[in-house]
């Protein structure tokens, strides 16, 4: 079969199918999303310029990995950049000093406190804190006009993450596309599958003594290493060549304010 | 066309018609503190005398039979009444000219269909206020400062035709146009006295000389001042109230949630017609048994949507539903200016007024109270204390580049939970927490922190930055001692 055969048959099943399904046998050009950079150097460059919008951004890692400071130095520069973010509480850990502290501007920051208890929606559908969490997240997303949200699993169980249902995060991608906002999903372990366009793992790096200066011990600051698993924005020649771990460093508030 | 009456020395007239024997009496009204009481108002018998507004107590006590009064706000305030009534019944847009006590300005253009001509009105006006008690004034002319002189400077009923406002206030002296004492003086300098005097003027010299100011009494002198009228018209706000008595008490949300939405939209189409919006809705609930339930629904920005207004209140109620079958329905509405911002193309995206507050009230229905809003910090020396206020985000702005400093987060216990520490030099070494044995590798501290010890609610604890390791994982942590209790507390996780 000749090329221009082939065209004139697609055009004419295109023409077909043009109420059902617009242009369906044409591939459509994805652009590029926009970048929101977290304003740690090594993690921008690392991710190619920062954390894509409109897509689901999933970071994971153990307890003091740096995942938390991470999503808050993102949100400190999405919030100064002019945009309003949301922080969905699941373990009501936030600390809003630590927030303002890295520089969020919290007049700009929606904090959502997730209770402890199962809370009754309706005349008997009872709904558990991560069931909340995530209607939640749904009606953010829904609600549009956020420029990130935070979805902060990292105090459940790994095994209870990976029990959100697929379509779930699939309505979220879907909701994160359509209103243009990055969710950022701080977890244990992985669990968004596909849905997330960026996988990120925490880890600790090298540890920095607590009396490193010879003095009084003092928890001064912490090395974290950022490994990217997945970006499904990157082409396969940028991935090859961008590495895929960036070291990084933060302070704690006293050695920051001295 | 206007018709406007003045009732000369109005605060004298309105305390002779209130108290009847001080008709024809040399009386003066004064005003103040004692001993420092002035003359404000004085009758046409002590203005003969010599008595004159801006004299003290003593000096119009000074001249024979003349009585001092202290000025009664209530008698002015029923002549303002009785004015206003007949005023009322000649013209429904009366405006009240606030640098005349007692003079009001009537509309009434139109009106001749009712009485016959425009002199048969003022004659008919100036009747009315006769007999309610009042000397007075009226002029009718097609432009209202001229009609507004006429009444200040010629007595009776004076009538100006069309295209002779120049001609009908030649005569009149200067004094009835809004003078400076600076420009009185002035005029009496150059020689002028009358109104025609000063429209013979060039109008070019007169604003060279006296600017801007000199341009309006020209054209107050020639009666070709133009003029907006402000009508006294009812309070709009004490109007925005919808009431609703049911014959039957109504339990169910649906119900009462359709009449809501009649009212509400009855509110918003008067609130709309102002180019207004509804700033605040305030909804009363009468219970069957006597009691109320009342609540106040008020979004960050005025709406004019029914819509969300509606699912406002629907909320609202689900949260706090009444507690029992309600029997009328009330609701207040506050107009406030509508929300209108002027977004740059290129700004940052934010959450649309409307859809926001309909999502805040539905996270606060989900979450409960106290778990919505955005995080305030307080002017409070207790590590992590804030308070939630709503979450009202600032306008967009243009980028900025972010700082590049990180600071280590901590994820708070909240509350603190309870952890078992074993000591070794009086330094944590083990720590048990939930259920976990960690080995301290390092320990900072500790930090001694109090507060409130003013107060019943006083604190005080011993923080320590611990590095902990179990067989799975390591972490760094806060830990704190509350010698109060003797217990240890986990405070939080770096992370």
């Amino acid at each position: 079969m000749s090329r221009a055969s082939a065209s004139a048959i697609r055009t004419e099943v295109e023409s077909v199918l043009a109420r059902r399904a617009p242009a369906a046998l044409t591939l459509k050009i994805k652009q590029a999303p926009e970048l929101f950079a977290s304003g740690i150097v090594s993690a921008d460059s690392l991710l190619g310029g920062g954390i894509p919008r409109g897509c689901i951004t999933e970071i994971s890692g153990g307890p003091s990995t740096g995942k938390t400071s991470f999503a808050i130095a993102s949100i400190a520069a999405i919030t100064k950049a002019g945009n309003a973010c949301a922080w969905v509480d699941l373990s009501d850990s936030f600390s809003p000093e630590a927030a303002a502290a890295a520089g969020v501007e919290l007049r700009r920051l929606l904090w959502l406190r997730v209770p402890a208890v199962p809370k009754h929606v309706g005349e008997d559908k009872l709904l558990s804190r991560l069931e909340l969490a995530l209607k939640t997240t749904d009606l953010v997303l829904q609600a549009g006009g956020f420029g990130a949200v935070v979805l902060d699993m990292s105090e459940i169980r790994p095994r209870q993450a990976q029990r959100i249902p697929l379509a779930t995060w699939y309505r979220f991608r879907l909701a994160a596309e359509h209103a243009r906002t990055a969710l950022i999903s701080l977890t244990h372990s992985p669990c968004a599958s596909n849905c997330a366009a960026l996988t990120l793992r925490c880890e600790s790096a090298d540890t920095v003594p607590f009396s490193s200066n010879g003095e009084m011990p003092l928890f001064e600051g912490q090395n974290y290493q950022l490994v990217r698993e997945r970006n499904r924005n990157e082409g396969p020649h940028l991935s090859k060549m961008a590495p895929s771990r960036a070291d990084w460093s933060a302070q704690t508030l006293w050695t920051r304010a001295g | 066309m206007y018709a406007v009456f003045h009732p000369p020395n109005f605060l004298a007239q309105s305390a002779a018609r209130e108290r009847q024997e001080l008709r024809k009496k040399a009386f003066a009204l004064l005003e103040g503190e004692a001993p420092n009481e002035t003359v404000v108002a004085a009758s046409r018998a002590a203005l003969a005398l010599g008595v004159r507004a801006g004299m003290s107590r003593v000096q119009a006590e000074a001249f024979p039979g003349v009585l001092t009064l202290p000025r009664n706000m209530d008698h002015e305030c029923a002549a303002h009444t009785a004015l206003h009534a007949v005023a009322c019944t000649f013209s429904p847009r009366i405006e009240s000219i606030e640098e005349h006590p007692g003079t009001y300005a009537l509309d009434i253009h139109g009106m001749n269909k009712l009485f016959t001509d425009t002199t048969e009105l003022a004659t008919r006006l100036y009747r009315s206020i006769k007999s309610a008690g009042f000397l007075v004034n009226v002029a009718a002319s097609e432009n209202f400062h001229t009609a507004l002189c006429l009444a200040q400077g010629r007595p009776g009923v004076t009538i100006v035709p069309h295209n002779s406002e120049a001609a009908a206030l030649a005569e009149l002296p200067i004094n009835v146009l809004p003078l400076t004492e600076e420009q009185r003086t002035t005029f009496s300098t150059w020689g002028i006295r009358t109104c025609a005097e000063l429209a013979a003027l060039s109008e070019v010299d007169l604003i060279s000389r006296m600017g801007q100011a000199g341009k309006k009494l020209y054209s107050l002198a020639c009666g070709e001042h133009p003029h907006l009228m402000l009508p006294i018209e009812p309070d709009f706000e004490a109007d925005l109230v919808e009431r609703i008595d049911l014959e039957f008490p109504i339990e169910e949300l649906e119900r009462l949630l359709f009449l809501l939405s009649r009212m509400t939209s009855s509110l918003l189409d008067r609130v709309c017609s102002r180019a207004l919006a509804i700033g605040s809705l305030r909804v009363v609930l009468h219970l069957d048994g006597g009691k109320q339930h009342e609540f106040v629904v008020k979004p960050a920005l005025p709406l004019q949507d029914t819509p969300t207004l509606l699912k406002l209140l629907q909320l609202d109620l689900e949260i706090h539903p009444p507690s029992s079958a309600i029997v009328i329905v009330e609701l207040q509405a506050h107009s406030a200016a509508p929300y209108r911002a002027q977004h740059g193309l290129f700004m940052p995206q934010t959450p649309e007024p409307g859809q926001t507050e309909v999502m805040l009230a539905r996270l606060t229905k989900l979450l409960g109270e106290g778990r919505v809003g955005s995080p305030e910090l307080t002017d409070d020396h207790r590590p992590n204390s804030f308070r939630l206020a709503p979450f009202v985000p600032p306008p967009p702005r243009r980028h900025e580049m972010p700082k590049q400093t990180t600071a280590v987060a901590l994820r708070v216990c909240r509350p603190p939970q309870i952890v078992r520490v074993m000591l070794r030099d009086r330094t944590p070494a083990f720590v048990s927490w939930n259920g976990t044995a960690y080995t301290v590798l390092e320990a900072s501290g500790p930090e001694r922190v109090s507060g409130q010890w003013w107060t019943e609610i006083s604190w005080c604890r011993e923080e320590w930055d611990v590095r902990l390791a179990s067989e799975a994982d390591e972490r760094i942590c806060r830990i704190a001692y509350d010698p109060r209790s003797r217990c240890w507390y986990a405070q939080g996780t770096y992370d």
